[in-house]
This record gives structure tokens, C-alpha cells and sequence, in this order.
């Protein structure tokens, strides 16, 4: 019965690939996250900006210079109220300004400007490099002999970037909504028009049918991995250094366990109208707790802890792991054997509530 | 003796209580048109589903080609064809597509376009089922339920909706069916197209058959019971049997 298996894999195939908007979901899409969040950057603390506005008579040029030699500042220079309305705008973390000295007095007053309240580190490290290069001009001008120069040894570090993190992050994702929301609608509407009513009346097994949409859904899932690794690397700069075997079992596993939730929804919802809601209070939390779009880190110790056995978090740490740390099979121990634990579970839970009709 | 291909004995169907099927019986002769008529609601479609092992029966016997419907599911499936009332299928796949995959379902690999000419869709091989008119559609479906050469094809009101010319056309496809050897059962509420078409009808009520002869014969007992019609073109059609048989009140659905 090889050969119905294999035929029925490739009829589902062939109506996957002429179903538009399914290509458009699962290729396109998540290809469409990936460019955006490529773009822009969430790096944390990259780059800080620093207005320079000048009102005082002398020139600045030297002050820009040496601010410009703070690898992490990039310096702009304007006037205060172009200034202050970037600064308004979100785009710079600090504005220094040098105002003209009054009549009588040498110097005028420096002033900084910044948001403490949404930009606690960036103001902070920006005013306080900003106040080392004061400092140094300070030291310079009095020439004390015994300067203490401060020397930076180097140190290795991942460095990663948030396309690195971004990634292997949305493949997880893609694994999840392509189980829970293909399957689970897809099946109801076929159910609804009374497909499944009218395959009922030949000898189709079940089985052999639900392998073959299977089969269909973890190539499709397979190839995008594929699309979304090359693109990375090709376009993006993606440090990858994992092993694409191991990736390919995570897919498998995360799949399973994703498909058979869709195969759950599919027997308890009559209608596309009953998925939803259920598809969504499933996937949304995962979507966003589970550390797909952004590191688990920073969510409260006790949400953490919940956070720490979904099967997406299980998926997209294995993947990460996996994809930029190039972990092995043991590294990944932990991350498989929730994923099996979870198959488990799915799969049973499909068993006991998919029906047929 | 007539070579019996389905014998229903005694068949009943509930469905919480409700009685749907009350004591079928039926005997179709191999290659006869059958005709099950009958309002909405007296049982038609119940007594179908059983047959096709669709639904499991609550008591009497069916046999179908020999095979007992409720111990052995599995052969009548692969034995017999089925158009059900509402038949969909997937799509995405052309007509020559689905029924090459409906044929590997039963282990056959079937000629598509053989089957597609036999309903006169000969030129429709690369449309989808989505593009095609009603009766167009049936007629896909009756393919469909050939593609393992079947020897009794079941047919749930294949007309329902049709215009009359795509009635008619559908006549000429069943007709040519039954001439290949086949055995076709099919249920309708038109009265005009079971006199056409069935060799043999029975004519259901209230989950019960009330009359089971050839249209001819139906008629035919009605006039010698003394029936006259108020206008006489002919002095009484089928309708008139089925009216007399099943009341004359409208029924809903």
C-alpha cells in the first residue's frame, strides 16, 4: 500500500502548492518578519546617539572629534531646536548642549538633555562618556604628568546579533502556526464542505490520509527552514554554525507535536468560527512568552518558570541552540526530550478527540 | 427467479428515539433501475446511509452483491458506487487528477479520461470541480463513484436542482450505465423522471415502503381502484400514485 500512500502525498502536495495564499502564509510571510525585524534594530544597546548643540562662541570642533572617537557614540550636530525634537522623537539618547557664556563670565553653562524614564542605560552611559571626554580635555589642559590611562584588554565575546537570535525564532514559530492554524482549519473546512463526508464512502483509511496531509506539512516545514537559513546567511549575516540534521529533527519533533494539537482542534471545532478563538488562546501566549521575538529573560521570575515547558520554548531554544551556538544532540538533550514528552501528550490528545466527521 | 444484487430485510434506523427507518424492505434486481421515492423526511436518505454502511443499522439485514452490509463494512464499500446527496471533493485537483487518486484509494489505476468521456466531460479533464455547473458537477460525481467499476451505484437525487435539459442529460448517463451492466438505485422527488427512468420503484413514507412495482403497475392499481382524474389527458400519471400514496400536504424539510 506503499504506492496509495505515496500517491496521496502527492495530490496534497500539489493542492498545498496551488493554494496561494497558503504559500503566501507560510513562505513569504515569515520570510517578511525576518527582513523587518532584520532591519530594524532591536540590538539592545547599540549604538547611542549624542546631539552636540553649540551656542558658545568658541569652536567645537575639537570636542566633536573626540566624541567621535567613542566607538559607541555616533555624534550629530545641530541646532537646539532640531536637536531637542530628535531627542523628542526617540532619536538620540542624549543632547549636550553648550550655551554662550554670559556677559563677564569665561564660561557658559553645558547642559544634557535626556529621558531617564525610557532610556535608563542609554542616557546613563551616554552622559557618562560624554563626562570622560570632558574629563580628559579637563586633564589635558593642566597637563598633570601622573595620568592614569585606562587600558582595555580584549576580551572575547559572542556578540550576537538579534537577526541571529530572530531567526531560528521564526522558523519555531512557522512550525507552530503551520500545525496548529493549517491543520486545524484546514481540516474543519474540509469536514464543513463535506470532503471527509464523501471520502467516507471508499475504503480510505483515515490513517493513510492523515499521514499523507503529515507528510505534506513537514516537507513544506522542511523547505522553509531551508529558505529562511540560506536567506539569513545570504542577505541577513546570520551567524549560522549549526548542524541542519539536528535542525531537521527539532522541525520533526516541534511538527508533531504542533500538527497533533491542529488534529485536537480540528475533532472538538465544528465550524472555522470555533478554531479561532481556540487556535489563538493556544498560539498567542506561546507567540509571545515563549522567546520567539524576544528573550525570555526579562519576564517576571514566575511567568518565567511557566514559560520554561511550552513546546514552543522547548522548539525555538532547541533551534537556537542549534542554529547559532552549534550545539550537538547532547546539548540539546533537555530541549528533545521536552519535545518528545510533549508528542506524546499531542498525539494522544489527537487520537482521543479527532474525528472523522 | 430475477438475480437479486441488494436484498433489504426488515430494516429500522433511529436516531435518539426518533424512528427514521420503520421495517425496509427492498429486493433490486441486477441491472434494473431502482427508484426509491418519497417526501422529505420519509426515510430515503436513512435507508441509503445504511446501505452504504455510512450509518450503522438498529435492525433487520442488508445484503449487497452477497456481502452482509452490517458485519462486513469494508467489502461493500470496495463493492458498490456512491453519489452521495451533497458530494464534494478537494479543490485544488483537476477532475482527471481526483479521480486517478479516488482510483488508487481502491488499488485501481484508472483511465480518467475514459471515465470523464463516459459522463461527457471529456474536455473538462484539466477543471477544477469548482468550475463546473450542477450538472456537470453530478455528473463528476457519478464518475467518481465508478472509478472502481462497481457493480450497484447509489445515486442520492442526482437531479435536485438541475434544470430539465441537465436532467435529461443525466438520464442518458445513468441509462448507459445500467446498459454496461450496472445497477443503479437512485432516490428523487420528481415523479416524471421515475416513470422515464426506473424499471422498478418504491415509494417510501414516514420511514416506511408503501408500494414497490414498476411505475407502469403503480398506475395501473390505482385506475382498476377506481381513480379518475378531473381533467383526463391520460387517466392517471405516476404523480398521481405518489400523491395518493403520501398525501397531498405540504411537507418541510
Amino acid at each position: 500500500m506503499m504506492r496509495l500512500k505515496t500517491v496521496l502525498t502527492i495530490a496534497s502536495l500539489k493542492m498545498f502548492i496551488r493554494q496561494k495564499e497558503a504559500i503566501l502564509w507560510t513562505l513569504v510571510l515569515p520570510l517578511f518578519i525576518v527582513f523587518l525585524f532584520g532591519v530594524v534594530s532591536f540590538d539592545g544597546l547599540g549604538t547611542l546617539h549624542v546631539g552636540l548643540v553649540n551656542e558658545s562662541a568658541e569652536s567645537v570642533e575639537e570636542l566633536e572629534a573626540a566624541l567621535r572617537t567613542v566607538e559607541a557614540l555616533e555624534v550629530s550636530v545641530g541646532g537646539r531646536d532640531e536637536e531637542m525634537a530628535e531627542l523628542g522623537r526617540g532619536e538620540r539618547d542624549l543632547v549636550v548642549v553648550l550655551e554662550d557664556s554670559p556677559a563677564g563670565s569665561p564660561h557658559g553653562r553645558i547642559r544634557a538633555f535626556g529621558d531617564p524614564e525610557a532610556k535608563p542605560r542609554e542616557v546613563q552611559i551616554a552622559a557618562l562618556a560624554v563626562q570622560r571626554i570632558f574629563d580628559d580635555r579637563l586633564i589635558e589642559s593642566h597637563e598633570i604628568a601622573e595620568r592614569i590611562l585606562l587600558h582595555v584588554e580584549p576580551v572575547h565575546t559572542r556578540n550576537l546579533r538579534y537577526i541571529d537570535f530572530l531567526i531560528p525564532g521564526v522558523i519555531s514559530m512557522s512550525i507552530m502556526q503551520m500545525g496548529i492554524f493549517g491543520v486545524a482549519f484546514g481540516f474543519v473546512s474540509l469536514k464543513k464542505r463535506g470532503i471527509l463526508r464523501t471520502l467516507s464512502v471508499t475504503p480510505l483509511k483515515a490513517s493513510d490520509f492523515i499521514l499523507a496531509q503529515v507528510i505534506t506539512r513537514v516537507s513544506v516545514l522542511m523547505l522553509q527552514m531551508g529558505l529562511m537559513v540560506g536567506v539569513g546567511i545570504l542577505f541577513l549575516d546570520l551567524r549560522f554554525v549549526g548542524n541542519l540534521f539536528l535542525m531537521a529533527l527539532l522541525c520533526l519533533l516541534g511538527a508533531i507535536v504542533f500538527l497533533a494539537i491542529g488534529f485536537a482542534l480540528a475533532g472538538i471545532a465544528r465550524s472555522e468560527d470555533q478554531v479561532a478563538p481556540l487556535a489563538n488562546l493556544i498560539s498567542v501566549p506561546m507567540l509571545l512568552l515563549s522567546g520567539v521575538f524576544f528573550s525570555r529573560s526579562n519576564l517576571p521570575e514566575a511567568l518565567r518558570a511557566v514559560t520554561e515547558v511550552f513546546p514552543l520554548t522547548f522548539l525555538a531554544d532547541g533551534m537556537r541552540e542549534v542554529a547559532i551556538e552549534g550545539a550537538t544532540i547532547a546539548g540539546v538533550f533537555p530541549q528533545i526530550l521536552g519535545l518528545g514528552l510533549w508528542c506524546a501528550l499531542a498525539v494522544v490528545a489527537a487520537v482521543k478527540l479527532f474525528r472523522w466527521e | 427467479m430475477p438475480d437479486i444484487i441488494l436484498d433489504v430485510q426488515n430494516l429500522s434506523k433511529r436516531y435518539n428515539g426518533l424512528v427514521a427507518v420503520d421495517g425496509v424492505s427492498l429486493q433490486v434486481h441486477r441491472q434494473e433501475i431502482f427508484g426509491i421515492l418519497g417526501p422529505n423526511g420519509a426515510g430515503k436518505t436513512s435507508t441509503l446511509e445504511c446501505i452504504e454502511t455510512l450509518r450503522s443499522i438498529d435492525g433487520g439485514s442488508i445484503v449487497v452483491c452477497g456481502v452482509d452490509a452490517a458485519s462486513r463494512p469494508a467489502e461493500v464499500k470496495r463493492a458498490i458506487g456512491v453519489q452521495l446527496q451533497s458530494s464534494a471533493y478537494f479543490d485544488r485537483l483537476t477532475l482527471a487528477e481526483l479521480l486517478t487518486v479516488l482510483g488508487e484509494i481502491y488499488g485501481r489505476r484508472v483511465d480518467p479520461m475514459a471515465l470523464l468521456k463516459e459522463v461527457e466531460l471529456g474536455e473538462k479533464s484539466k477543471a477544477y470541480v469548482a468550475q463546473l455547473s450542477g450538472g456537470q458537477k453530478q455528473r463528476f460525481s457519478i464518475a467518481a463513484a465508478l472509478v472502481h467499476d462497481p457493480q450497484i451505484l447509489f445515486l442520492d437525487e442526482p437531479t435536485t436542482g438541475l434544470d430539465p435539459q441537465a436532467r435529461r442529460h443525466l438520464w442518458g448517463v445513468v441509462r448507459r450505465i445500467r446498459s454496461e451492466g450496472k445497477t443503479v438505485l437512485l432516490t428523487t422527488h420528481y415523479m416524471e423522471e421515475a416513470e422515464e427512468l426506473c424499471d422498478r420503484v418504491a415509494i417510501m413514507d414516514r420511514g416506511r415502503v408503501v408500494a414497490e412495482a414498476s411505475p407502469q403497475e403503480l398506475v395501473r392499481r390505482l385506475i382498476s381502484g377506481g381513480f379518475k382524474k378531473e381533467r383526463v389527458e391520460r387517466l392517471a400519471n405516476l404523480e398521481d400514485v405518489f400523491l395518493s400514496l403520501t398525501g397531498h400536504a405540504l411537507r418541510e424539510e
